[in-house]
């Protein structure tokens, strides 16, 4: 159960680490 | 203080500025994909490998696709890293018969590994089998400290480059850092650690009859003391020596065995002892040689040197004078270095290293990410202890971690110099391009990734019951302690302030979501830099640019570093070894 939880939390983090370069990616294209 | 003590750290030094320009030159050679001594033998392999993956070498990547291809690769090779842990009693190379790890701390030393920090809250030898080290431990050593250094190229094509949203093929550059940089390195310079001493054999454990047989007292399960004779010892073995190598020069620092660097069998010999400070810092200085040149303005590079060396020293002066001092508490006891001892604070160190060695070791391993350690930090005086917490806290930008020291302070520079375009009234110039508004609040998100997550975990552990359950000492020691685990962590040193029991549910999560944060949250807005960089046009230098080559740079560079660094960091220092320091000479320890 417990290697369920740590594998699928790697994998939540990149998706959020690919999240936030997105982020950072948008926030140039709105750079006033 | 001795002059032969001095003698060693200048004599280091100036090794160091010899290795900078051969090293910086090579490193931009091979990522500029010029001609290189190596290639006959290497670019065979190299296109195999391409054809193997699939991989068009002439493909260039945009900033955005080159960092989601780093995090996937890193999100692979963790979970990879993980189920070696979790299934290595049914894999080969496990004389011994070691277990599995246990999740959490499989959890942990995956997410350690995979972020160059290899914070070790497990004692190896007898909890990672020989294939874990290899295949797992050992392997991570070499593709996060390429992960490193390639990022750190980018930042240099970022601001070297115009007008264009191509920065490299992340596959091809980690590729050839693997193949020319560190594997020809480490494959020399572990028969250089064989040749003092250091193990490399694949042979169970070896147990050996005392010569003096032992009692001890041992505490059983009911509380009760009972007396033990310890007639054996069992000595660990295992392939040491090719992980020894790239824990140094890839600025990894996990230990084959617990002691770390302070092991006779990693690292036997004085010699080998500064043959492992030099590797530590060989990349990370050259660099900034390789920043120069593919910057075309060598000038720059040296500046950036001359602040990060100047930190270096400042430091290194700190702990040497501390550890050298040695503590004012232990009246009657000769500290006075003489003929036949080092004086000082000798606790927790090597006599064969003494306090010089073990001062600059652990300058060095912390201004580096590097994390290996040849003494004990939680053993050194306060002051002498708080130097290495404070290298950590800087962003380990003096030289700092493969790569990851030079797109560390890549973030003060930029910082630097917005400062001195607010000074003068004009909009900043770097190199040639402008830094603007979307580069600041980037550069400005990395410095506060590192400090929410360095003071947010630290102020959590010592609030609750579960975090300071693994303090060994009370008071403001303890805080140091925990201080320490986030510092290290956050800024993927991996070195320890020992005295912390960190195998705990709590801190191996704890500490694997910090560092997983220090390294990929803090990368993410300096490659936003660099891809933005890399679009801009160069505007020529005028008598209004703010010259970025010279002393007063390096001025401004050293006081952004301490400014921006040491003052955020000042309140929690203030409670910790300050604090212990103050009390010590009043006469109370802990």
């Amino acid at each position: 159960m417990l290697d369920i939880v740590f594998v699928g939390a790697t994998a939540l983090f990149v998706i959020v680490a690919i999240l936030y370069v997105r982020a950072c990616e948008r926030m140039r294209g709105a750079k006033s | 203080m001795t002059a032969n003590g001095w003698f060693q750290i200048l004599f280091f030094l100036l090794v160091i500025f010899l290795v900078t320009k051969p090293i910086g030159i090579f490193m931009a050679r091979v990522f500029n994909r010029e001609k290189t001594s190596l290639d006959l033998v290497l670019r065979p392999i190299e296109k195999l490998l391409y054809r193997l993956a699939g991989v068009d070498e002439n493909h260039e990547m945009r900033w955005t696709e080159y960092t989601v291809a780093m995090l996937l690769f890193s999100g692979v090779s963790m979970t990879l890293l993980y189920l070696i842990e979790r299934t290595q009693k049914w894999l080969p190379f496990n004389p011994q018969k070691l277990p599995n790890v246990e999740p959490g701390l499989a959890f942990g030393t995956a997410a350690s590994f995979t972020t160059n920090t290899n914070w070790q809250s497990y004692v190896p030898e007898t909890t990672m089998s020989y294939f874990t080290q290899m295949a797992g431990l050992t392997y991570h050593n070499f593709v996060s400290a390429a992960v490193g250094i390639v990022l750190a190229i980018v930042v240099i094509r970022g601001i070297a480059r115009r007008e264009t949203d191509k920065l490299g093929n992340f596959w091809v550059d980690t590729t050839r850092c693997l193949l020319w940089v560190l594997l020809p390195v480490c494959l020399a310079g572990s028969l250089v650690l064989v040749s003092q001493g250091v193990i490399q054999n694949l042979k169970p454990y070896t147990t050996v009859e005392l010569t003096e047989p032992q009692t001890v007292q041992v505490s059983g399960a009911d509380g009760k003391t009972t007396s033990q004779r310890v007639t054996q010892q069992v000595i660990a073995q295992g392939p040491a020596a090719s992980q020894e190598v790239i824990k140094e020069f890839g600025t990894n620092g996990g230990g084959f065995f617990n002691a770390n660097s302070a092991h006779p069998f990693e690292n036997p010999t004085p010699l080998s002892n500064f043959f492992e400070l030099v590797l530590i810092f060989a990349i990370p200085s050259g660099l900034t040689y390789t920043l120069g040149r593919m910057t075309r303005s060598q000038r720059h590079g040296w500046a950036v040197w001359a602040a990060m060396a100047f930190l270096f020293f400042a430091g290194v002066t700190v702990t040497y004078w501390a550890e050298a001092k040695g503590n004012r508490l232990l009246a009657g006891a000769d500290q006075r270095a003489s003929a036949l001892h080092s004086g000082g604070n000798m606790e927790g160190k090597e006599v064969r290293f003494g306090i010089a060695n073990s001062a600059l070791f652990a300058t060095v391993t912390t201004d580096a990410s590097c994390g290996a350690v040849n003494g004990m930090h939680d053993s050194f005086t306060p002051l002498g202890g708080m130097v290495p917490l404070i290298n950590i806290m800087l962003g380990e930008v003096l030289f700092g971690g493969v790569g990851a020291g030079l797109y560390g302070i890549f973030v003060f520079v930029a910082l630097a110099v917005f400062i001195a375009g607010l000074m003068v009234g004009r909009t900043p110039e770097y190199l040639g391009k402008k830094i603007e508004s979307y580069d600041v609040k980037m550069a400005m998100l990395a410095v506060l990734i590192l400090t929410f997550t360095i003071l947010g975990f630290s102020a959590f552990a010592v609030a609750e019951p579960f975090g300071t359950a693994g303090i060994s000492n009370p008071g403001p020691h303890g805080l140091s302690q925990v201080l320490y685990a986030y510092v290290s962590s956050a800024g993927n040193n991996g070195s320890a302030f020992a005295g912390i029991n960190a195998n705990t549910m709590w801190y191996n999560t704890s500490t694997a979501v910090a560092q997983l944060l220090g390294r990929f949250f803090m990368i993410i807005p300096i490659m936003a830099i660099a891809g933005n960089l890399a679009r801009k046009k160069t505007v020529p230098e005028s008598t209004g640019t703010f010259p970025v080559t010279g002393a007063l740079f390096t001025t401004l560079l050293v006081s952004t570093i301490l400014i921006v660094g040491a003052l955020t960091f000042f309140p929690a220092l203030s409670l910790g070894p300050i604090l212990e320091h103050l009390l010590m000479a009043a006469g109370k320890a802990f």
